[in-house]
């Protein structure tokens, strides 16, 4: 399984040897949050998108000092990175207004870092899909297209756009099949191995990772299924789910994980890009109208609707509904999926997490627990 | 038989005020007849509210930041949420619908938010014909408020808000304003009366410049003003904002405020003013008692906060829907705590900055509301500002404004004890 072995130990750090060809080459790396930013309009100025992330962050002290203890971990957890150094090879940071915490690292990064990114940048995304909104968003993107121009002094034309979109829809294309052969009764890897696949795509240039990916497709085809589990799961809610660690502890205890509604998962990938005459209006559409984040307002039942959905497609047995402690937005949409899930007679498990894994223990205790009650 | 009637937390609400009203003439009738005119004019309004249902009014659950103004011009009742909760903690009422609402949805998210889950949740208010928010200021408003929506089926509508304030601001909202009124429309069946909505934004003007000169004698030492109007005010105004009620109230007030600073007179004897505290965010709603003890303890009066820091202007141009949309866009973007909370963190250090000074304040309080994680987040940095930049301490209080379980009135007493102690000591 050599695409596979490749994939994972990419997605077990933060940088990878991919990366240090790249900067190598001098060519230029951004890091972005979360996933509401169109990568495509990075890639086409050829430059690498990569999504933050702070694997193995174990501690926050530094970013503790600016952020208190009512914020998300992998928000602070991200900011003890960029105080610690660490996404140095960054050359720019590009966010959204995705949710309170992500802004507010965005405000304290340009009080107390304003020179360290040449592009320090935030998109403000609607909160909701219309029309009209759908054009501004067109626009917003422009200026953030025209910054990135000015910035790193490159062009970024209508043709480099659409060849950036065609890589990144054979990238959601690839993942989808790669999602399908979970859907049979043996699928050919765990759950703990598909998000460590899905987490190297973020941190790789998308031709690479395509390769890498009908690569990992093709040998995938000789692997045998896994049969030894004990129930089918599905992950479903908070961003900041990056660790495979995370599911191996539910793995381990024989629950496959077998699809997800994460933004680092399913979510991501599930809509391809439909090119129209406007390269940048096909990313408004597509990035505003894939299915959401509790960040949109108007879906709330779209979004309960999507894991049922799941549910069904790929025989889940239960679903575990996970959020980071202090992210509101998934916190409030658990009073919609849970009622849901009941009324569909769908096993599920809510839990409260910190970005990194601690709490190993109680973890376990709960998914047994879980397991037992499906398997009655 | 005696058939036991339906609770309903605005009935509960308007029975609390009509006897805190009668109490507060007893007691209070000539020294602050004004305490009397707030509260008289929040029954007259939760009458009206409970009322709705039967008399066939339409009802709209709005959030602070959805102009009210809208409503009252399409004969909609518009029940500000952030208020009823509001009143519900100042009563002792919040704590069982918060505990209610901690079943379902995670503690962390706001007191002010599980108020109402735990009220609908109980069947205790009545559900209303549309649910209106605005997209700031915060996650926990954006993440419930549509969820019980769907979850009640109830028509909803959010309207949407840029991060940055710029010249595209005002044009965004008030395209958002216009789909609002169509979908008023639609749930009413009636068109929007335009010379209705201009008498209405001119009730709403009449008081907007009220506001705007008192603020200026407000600022007078000694305050004329009791730190307990100081927050009662904001209410007021965001949920009557376009009647004529809150004009005469204004009018009233701003003869009294006057009469006193014409007379070098303070609402705590000039003698006895010692400290003048600006509120950079809320104050406990469910104590309000606090800031008494403050006066009397320490001579420190809660001279401002951030909630009725009114610094935008009247809508100018009545002439027309656009202009008056546009307007009233102008306006939603730089309401008190819209402004603070919801745009980058430069919004919330210029208004406490300019309260601070405007208010000749020497000190500075943030009630750290534990589910304000946006505030949370930059505190750090707003405290370092206000004492590099004003040589101003802050006082940061680790509280719940609806909930005493999270830190108790003595508790904060404790903190202020130690925060007069450390800076201001002999
Ligand atoms: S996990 Fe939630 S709170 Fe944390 S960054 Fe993501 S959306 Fe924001
Ligand atoms: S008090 Fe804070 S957290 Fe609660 S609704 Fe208001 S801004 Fe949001």
């Amino acid at each position: 399984m050599r695409a596979l072995d490749e994939l994972t130990n990419i997605a077990s750090n933060l940088v990878n040897p991919a990366v240090e060809e790249w900067k190598q080459q001098g060519k230029k790396v951004v890091g972005f949050m979360c996933t509401y930013v169109p990568e495509e309009i990075l890639y086409a100025a050829n430059i690498l998108p990569v999504r933050l992330r702070a694997p193995n962050c174990v501690e926050t002290t530094s970013a503790d000092v600016y952020l208190s203890h009512l914020n998300c971990t992998f928000i602070r957890s991200c900011l003890e990175f960029t105080l610690e150094d660490k996404y140095k090879f960054l050359d720019g940071l590009v966010f959204t207004n995705s949710c309170d915490h992500v802004r507010r690292l965005y405000d304290i990064l340009r009080e107390i870092r304003p020179t360290d990114f040449p592009l320090l940048y935030l998109i403000s995304v609607p909160h909701k899909v219309d029309d009209d909104l759908i054009a501004w968003f067109r626009d917003e993107l422009d200026r953030f297209k025209e910054s990135v121009e000015k910035t790193f002094g490159v062009e970024i034309t209508d043709a480099s756009l659409r060849n950036a979109i065609d890589v990144y829809n054979e990238t959601r294309s690839l993942l989808r099949q790669l999602y399908d052969l979970r859907k049979g009764k043996n699928p050919p890897l765990t759950g703990a191995e598909a998000l460590s696949v899905i987490v190297a795509g973020f941190s790789l240039p998308k031709n690479k990772y395509n390769e890498l990916l009908r690569q990992l497709l093709a040998e995938l085809g000789e692997r045998e299924g896994i049969s030894d589990y004990r129930a089918r799961l599905m992950i479903a809610g908070s961003g900041g789910c990056d660790n495979p660690a995370y599911l191996q502890v539910m793995e381990d205890l024989g629950g496959l994980i077998v699809t997800d509604s994460l933004c680092f998962g399913s979510r991501y990938f599930c809509e391809p890009v439909e090119i129209g005459d406007d390269p940048l209006l096909s990313l408004a559409k597509a990035y505003l109208n894939r299915p959401s984040c509790p960040r949109m307002v108007d879906n709330a039942g779209e979004r309960s609707d999507y894991i049922r959905q799941m549910v069904n497609d790929f025989n889940v047995d239960g679903v575990v509904f996970q959020r980071i402690r202090y992210c509101d937005l998934w916190g409030g949409q658990l009073l919609h999926v849970e009622k849901e899930m009941k009324e569909s007679s769908i096993p599920m498990l809510s839990i409260d997490r910190e970005y990194s894994l601690g709490a190993v223990g109680q973890l376990r205790t709960r998914v047994q627990a879980f397991l037992e009650r499906i398997e009655r | 038989m005696v058939t036991e009637e339906k609770k309903n937390v605005l009935k509960e609400v308007l029975d609390y005020l009509s006897f805190a009203t009668d109490m507060i003439v007893e007691r209070f009738g000539e020294k602050h007849p004004e305490w009397a005119w707030i509260y008289a004019l929040l029954v007259d309004y939760y009458e009206e509210a409970y009322k709705a249902k039967d008399t066939g009014k339409p009802v709209a659950w709005i959030n602070f930041g959805v102009p009210p103004e809208l409503f009252y011009a399409m004969d909609i009742m518009p029940v500000v949420m952030d208020a009823l909760t509001g009143s519900l903690a100042s009563i002792g009422s919040a704590v069982k619908y918060i505990d209610l609402a901690e079943e379902r949805v995670p503690d962390y998210i706001c007191a002010n938010n599980k108020t109402l889950i735990g009220a609908a949740l109980a069947g205790d208010v009545p559900l209303p014909d549309i649910l209106v928010q605005p997209a700031h200021p915060c996650d926990s408003n954006l993440a419930t408020y549509p969820v019980i929506a769907e979850y009640y089926n109830i028509p909803y509508f959010c309207i949407d808000m840029l991060y940055f304030k710029t010249e595209r601001s005002a044009p965004y909202v008030a395209s958002e304003l216009r789909k609002l009124v169509s979908l008023l429309e639609e749930i009413t069946g009636k068109r929007l009366d335009l010379d209705k909505l201009k008498q209405v934004m001119q009730y709403s003007n009449q008081a907007h410049e009220l506001i705007l000169k008192h603020e200026v004698l407000r600022q007078a030492v000694p305050c004329p003003y009791s730190s307990l109007e100081a927050i009662s005010e904001y209410g007021l105004v965001l949920t009557l904002a376009g009647t004529p009620q809150l004009v005469d109230y204004f009018e009233r007030r701003y003869a009294l405020s006057k009469d006193k600073v014409s007379r070098g007179e303070g609402h705590l004897p000039k003698e006895r003013e010692k400290h003048r505290l600006v509120w950079i965010y809320g104050a406990p709603t469910f104590d309000m008692t606090l800031l008494m003890w403050l006066e009397k303890e320490y001579g420190a009066v809660s001279v401002a906060n951030m909630n009725n820091n009114f610094t935008m202007q009247p809508v100018e141009d009545l002439s027309n829907l656009d202009s008056i949309l546009m307007g009233l866009a102008e306006k939603v973007t730089l309401l008190p705590m819209t402004r603070e909370c919801g745009g980058p963190w430069e919004n919330w250090l210029d208004a406490s900055m300019d309260l601070i000074k405007r208010y000749k304040a020497d000190a500075a309080v943030f009630a750290g509301h534990v589910a304000c994680k946006s505030n949370w987040a930059v505190i750090k940095l707003i405290k370092d500002k206000l004492h590099d930049e004003l040589g101003i301490p802050t006082l940061v209080l680790e509280m719940d404004l609806f909930d005493p379980r999270v830190a108790s009135t003595d508790t904060l007493k404790a903190q202020f004890d130690n925060f007069f102690n450390v800076h201001f000591k002999g």
